[in-house]
């Protein structure tokens, strides 16, 4: 046989063999694939999902990791759905997406799924999910967990010195230097809080400002002109000039301050609430029973703000099955779930009455005071274009951490980039 | 007029035919990966795309992405970035590869530990080696602070000052493009013809001016040819800044890739991504060109003498 005639046996036999594969009767199980952040415990995830997949035969969820923070999973997923692409059909998404998923169209609509439930469902969520995950009316999202930023401290350390729980940054300040100077440890650091260009570091420029009174939009209307806008940027200036703020805080992403307070380096850290879980339970952990969590502290004469963080889960518009997608965020986002997630990662449940199940307190002490800060916490700015005016912040807050930037050039740049985008 | 027998004509255009036919799969895959994506990508700079925003349609705004490419400030940073890290890296490299390569031609009784100690930053990802420098570099774990405090010096905040920032980026690109650098360069110290050097020696020549006088200008080819590598890769530096800084402090170690990379795949703004990937290509033309006419005219000097 000449070497044509291989090549056309070839090609022949290798069609043959595609066209047996798929003439192979489909198997009866659907496999879901659901999109989740490192960050967020894929290990709970999946034992949530074994239990859907025990009572849910004929289903197989799989789980796909990706993104250590928050906008570097949205990145990865920006390319995925704008190609369309159908592998993924469950996305964990933050708290600050659902709108530009809505404005993009990445997300399927749930209101034809949840039918005539659609009221009383979104009536058991805390008010501030069942807002945010409503776009123009419809559900984009439905929540997984929710989240706020809180102060944890080493309560250990506040009793060997006799200081009381800080209630303003000043006594925070002035309680931590205290520690830090009878200590004498030069690892131990006063306050941790994100400070790597991350979506993290959004709230770190927020907070202080929501805790001094001020807006960043106020009407629709950029209010950086306003003279709390500087504030944020003064107090971690004092803080610096007091010792308290780590050199390297330009490099701190969220879930450093964790590995760093788990490593009993850290006096106060202002983050998320999973945080405790692997406080307490990790065996590395060497702060295991001598960590407290409380409110955010405030300046003199203010209120306690904090940032409203978590998870909801989304069913992509590009999936091929959506009823099953819809069904699996359904049970995901249910109190019987949200119960078991508060338990094993100390996620905060978007059901208020979950927050006093006798169980999930036993886990998680602290929950008793977390619903009213949960339900006080307050959203970062809802726009489709989120993802730059998250860059413009929290570009110009790294910079102003790292020494690279005064205050007048960070919130002139930060103005600068913003102001286009609120025209 | 040539007599030429019919099947003589005829085996040779079979001849060119076959040609055709070898090429055609190579001149396709060429067409697929090189000129469909640049052409598409010069097509999308003309209109606005906001891969977001669906509803505002992609509508054609003519140079209006290159005219705001002039205004933008951060354009203008990251491009200067760019410019400081080739720049430097890029004599920075050929030293460190020549050094190397240097060392790698003495004799040795076995070459191959040389080779592959030669290889191993080359053959190491990108990213990999960004992030093995960001731990050499971190505050408090990294090891150059870990050996600057044995030393008594107080530790420095390499990836938070800006200056200090640069200078570590620097060098790790230069630690690993040297290695790429000094392959090359061995492979050219290994065409020079001993019988020069003997005859140098005959001629009492020192070591400094046998590496001048012989050695320098034997391997100018293959130095030009590491340097246009080289200066390209440069111009597109984004692994090793985006893995050891992520661009901060603030933007100030962020190069044009990454701002490419920030507008196209964080704003999902298209239009102005391709508008400033296509400057990136015009530049990288521009740098390629001034090599290549550097080398003719060079060339030419030596053999019109």
């Amino acid at each position: 046989m000449n070497a044509l005639g291989a090549v056309r046996v070839a090609i022949l036999s290798a069609a043959m063999a595609a066209l047996a594969a798929m003439a192979t009767p489909a198997i009866a199980d659907t496999t879901l694939r659901i999109f989740t952040g490192g960050q967020q415990r894929p290990d709970v995830m999946r034992k949530v999902l074994d239990e859907y997949q025990k009572k849910t035969p004929g289903v197989k969820v799989e789980i796909e990791v990706g993104g250590a923070t928050s906008e570097a999973q949205q990145q990865y997923l920006n390319t995925v759905l704008a190609a369309k692409d159908s592998t993924l059909d469950v996305m964990l998404i933050d708290v600050i997406r659902p709108a530009q998923w809505a404005a993009a169209g990445w997300a399927e609509p749930l209101d034809s799924y949840l039918g005539a439930d659609k009221a009383k469902v979104m009536s058991q969520y805390l008010k501030a999910y069942a807002d945010a995950d409503q776009v123009n009316g419809k559900v984009i999202a439905l929540p997984y967990f929710a989240d706020s930023q809180f102060l944890y401290y080493r309560k250990d350390l506040l009793e060997k010195y006799k200081r009381p729980v800080p209630k303003t940054w000043d006594e925070m300040m002035e309680t931590a230097q205290i520690i830090m100077k009878g200590e004498n440890n030069s690892q131990l650091q006063g306050f941790s809080t994100a400070g790597a260009p991350i979506e993290g570091t959004v709230c770190t420029y927020l907070v202080p400002l929501w805790g001094m009174g001020g807006e960043l939009v106020k009407d629709g209307k950029l209010n950086l002109d306003a003279p709390q806008a500087r504030q944020p940027f003064q107090l971690y200036g004092r803080m610096k000039q007091a010792g308290v703020l780590p050199k390297n805080i330009g490099e701190i992403p969220t879930d450093r301050i964790r590995v760093d307070f788990q490593a009993g380096n850290v006096i106060f850290a202002q983050t998320w609430a999973y945080v405790w879980n692997r406080l307490e339970s990790d065996a590395d952990s060497k702060v295991k029973g001598k960590v407290g969590v409380t409110m955010l502290p405030h300046d003199q004469g203010g209120k306690s703000a904090t940032c409203i963080g978590g998870w909801q889960l989304a069913v992509s518009a590009f999936s091929k099955n959506k009823a099953e997608a819809a069904k699996l965020v359904r049970w995901l986002s249910s109190p019987e779930v949200s119960k078991m997630m508060a338990v094993l990662a100390s996620n905060l449940p978007v059901f208020p009455q979950v927050y006093k199940e006798p169980e999930v307190l036993k886990a998680n002490p602290w929950f008793a005071d977390a619903l009213p800060v949960v339900e006080g916490a307050r959203s970062r700015p809802v726009t489709p274009r989120y993802t730059e005016v998250s860059d413009a912040i929290r570009s110009n807050m790294n910079a102003y951490l790292a020494g690279s930037k005064t205050t007048d050039t960070a919130l002139g740049d930060m103005k600068a980039r913003l102001t286009p985008i609120y025209r | 007029m040539l007599e030429v027998s019919p099947t003589l004509s005829r085996r040779s255009l079979s001849e060119r035919g076959l040609g055709f036919v070898l090429l055609a799969p190579a001149a396709l895959l060429l067409l697929l990966i090189v000129v469909y994506p640049i052409t598409a990508l010069v097509w999308n700079s003309f209109f606005d795309i906001h891969l977001a925003e669906p509803w505002r349609g992609e509508p054609f705004v003519g140079i209006e992405n290159y005219r705001r490419a002039f205004e933008d400030a951060r354009f203008w940073s990251s491009l200067g970035t760019t410019v400081v890290y080739t720049v430097v890296t890029v004599p920075g490299a050929l030293l460190v590869g020549l050094g190397l390569a240097l060392l790698a031609n003495m004799p040795f009784r076995h070459k191959w530990p040389v080779r592959l100690g030669l290889l191993l930053p080359w053959a190491l990802p990108l990213v990999f080696s960004g992030l093995i420098f960001r731990w050499f570099f971190e505050y408090r774990q990294g090891i150059v602070n870990d050996v600057l405090v044995r030393l008594g010096v107080e530790p420095l905040a390499w990836l938070t000052e800006p200056h200090l920032a640069i200078a570590a980026i620097c060098f790790a690109i230069v630690w690993k493009s040297s290695s790429f650098m000094a392959l090359m360069l061995l492979a050219g110290l290994q065409t020079i013809p001993r019988e020069l050097y003997e005859a140098a020696e005959v001629d009492g020549a020192t070591r400094w001016q046998k590496f001048v006088s012989i050695t320098l200008p034997m391997l100018r080819p293959a130095i030009f040819v590491a340097l246009i590598f080289r200066t390209i890769t440069a111009i597109q530096t984004f692994d090793i800044p985006y893995a050891m800084t992520g661009g901060g402090p603030g933007d100030s170690t962020e190069t044009l890739a990454m701002y490419i990379q920030k507008t196209t795949l964080d704003f999902l703004d298209f239009g102005y991504g391709s508008a400033l990937a296509t400057i990136m290509f015009v530049v990288s033309m521009i740098a390629t060109s001034s090599y290549l006419r550097y080398t003719r005219r060079s060339a030419g000097r030596g053999t019109g003498g």
